[in-house]
């Protein structure tokens, strides 16, 4: 086995590690027992928010996380605290990227029924979402740390989270980019399509998904069960492309 | 025992879930790729899962649960936003510009290729896509 190998793991290992000290350390303010019930206390809350306002706008990424901000502005705890308390959270962020192949799986015979025409489509987005957006920023004097949170802005948040490790962004940026690109894809996306004239359940379903992600999905099973099918997979395979490509490109 | 059964596949489910993740990182560290760890273990999977056929009910048990937790688990993440300091004004300014713009341009230009592409090969094809 070569040393790299080992190296990851090792470094798995000392994560695993450093949440278990959190564990051990003294009851604080900042202690995992705290802050583990407010990130759980924000999500319950901003989803239920969400389902009573029932608007993308309020989508528990948003409500949740300035529920959070509130908590930690009561108990006075800075964002370094914050982190190392919810180290058990970004311990699952690995396998939550792993489980989006089971979606994927589920959702691999619609692909083969649209065939190729879907497949370029996808692909012409999955470049033109990124490619776009960092165009405007370039052109506006956008710096590079904007540039580079901006070019995972159309995939799907765990694996946007992995991509700004992997190439030395922000990820907290990273997290705020995807989770705004999603609101105004869900928001403007549907009525904006209408305005164009184009009405096919696939058509929106896939533009959801390759331009708002999650968010859009949800939004897009809200219109019918073939467009949110569509939805899932066009965030799945955009996700699993731009992971592949990117770090490619930001490299040349 | 139908409950034991019921834990046993929950568990062998989170353990693939695991045991993929490690291997993606374990990989991508072994190769020097510069893909993400935790994404070359869903491809693995997804592989591994198209040669098999069909999902193990503890692993689709397991994805569905964590997957419906995604938000609470990427929530330290999208809370750091509030705690970005270093971008000057003008950088905020292209960010939301990049975003909102942006975002209905790729949204735009992607449904209007992507109707053209089936309308194209519905063509050749009609009768095909007759589900609703």
């Amino acid at each position: 086995m070569k040393a790299e190998t080992l190296g990851a793991w090792q470094q798995w290992l000392a994560q695993l590690q450093q949440v278990a000290t959190a564990f051990a350390e003294p009851l604080s303010v900042s202690h995992p027992l705290v802050i583990l019930p407010l990130n759980i206390l924000g999500f319950w809350f901003g989803l239920k928010i969400y389902r009573r306002a029932g608007t993308p706008i309020l989508h528990p990424v948003v409500g949740g996380s300035l529920l959070v901000l509130a908590g930690l502005l009561l108990l006075g705890v800075d964002f370094p605290a914050y982190q190392s308390g919810s180290g058990l959270l970004y311990l699952l962020l690995g396998p939550a990227v792993v489980a989006l192949a089971i979606p994927l799986k589920q959702n691999l015979q619609v692909v083969r029924r649209a065939g190729w025409p879907l497949m370029l489509g996808l692909l012409l987005g999955a470049v033109l979402a990124p490619l776009v957006a960092v165009f405007i920023a370039a052109l506006l004097g956008g710096s590079r740390t904007v540039l580079v949170a901006l070019t995972t802005k159309s995939v799907t948040t765990p694996v946007a989270l992995a991509l700004a490790q992997e190439l030395h962004g922000i990820q907290s940026l990273a997290a705020g980019v995807v989770a705004f690109t999603g609101i105004v894809g869900a928001v403007c996306g549907p009525g904006l399509l209408r305005l164009l004239g184009i009405s096919d359940e696939r058509v929106v379903g896939f533009s959801m998904g390759v331009n708002a992600h999650a968010i859009g999905t949800v939004r897009a099973l809200e219109i019918s069960a073939l467009c949110g099918a569509f939805s899932a997979l066009a965030m799945g395979l955009c996700g699993a492309l731009t992971a592949l490509l990117l770090p490619v490109f930001v490299t040349m | 025992m139908a409950r034991i059964k019921n834990v046993s596949r929950w568990l062998l489910g989170a353990v693939l879930l695991l045991a993929f993740d490690l291997a993606g990182r374990g990989l991508t560290a072994t190769f020097a790729l510069p893909i993400p760890g935790s994404v070359l273990g869903m491809l693995l999977l997804l592989l591994a899962l198209m040669l098999l056929g069909r999902v193990p009910s503890g692993l689709a048990i397991v994805s569905e649960q964590i997957l419906r937790l995604l938000v609470l688990i990427f929530l330290p993440a999208s809370v750091g936003i509030y705690f970005v300091r270093d971008l000057t004004s003008g950088d905020w300014l292209a960010l939301v510009a990049a975003m909102v713009i942006g975002t209905l341009i790729s949204f735009a230009l992607t449904a209007m290729m992507l109707q053209r592409l089936l309308i194209g090969s519905g063509k050749r094809r009609r009768g095909e896509h007759s589900e609703g």
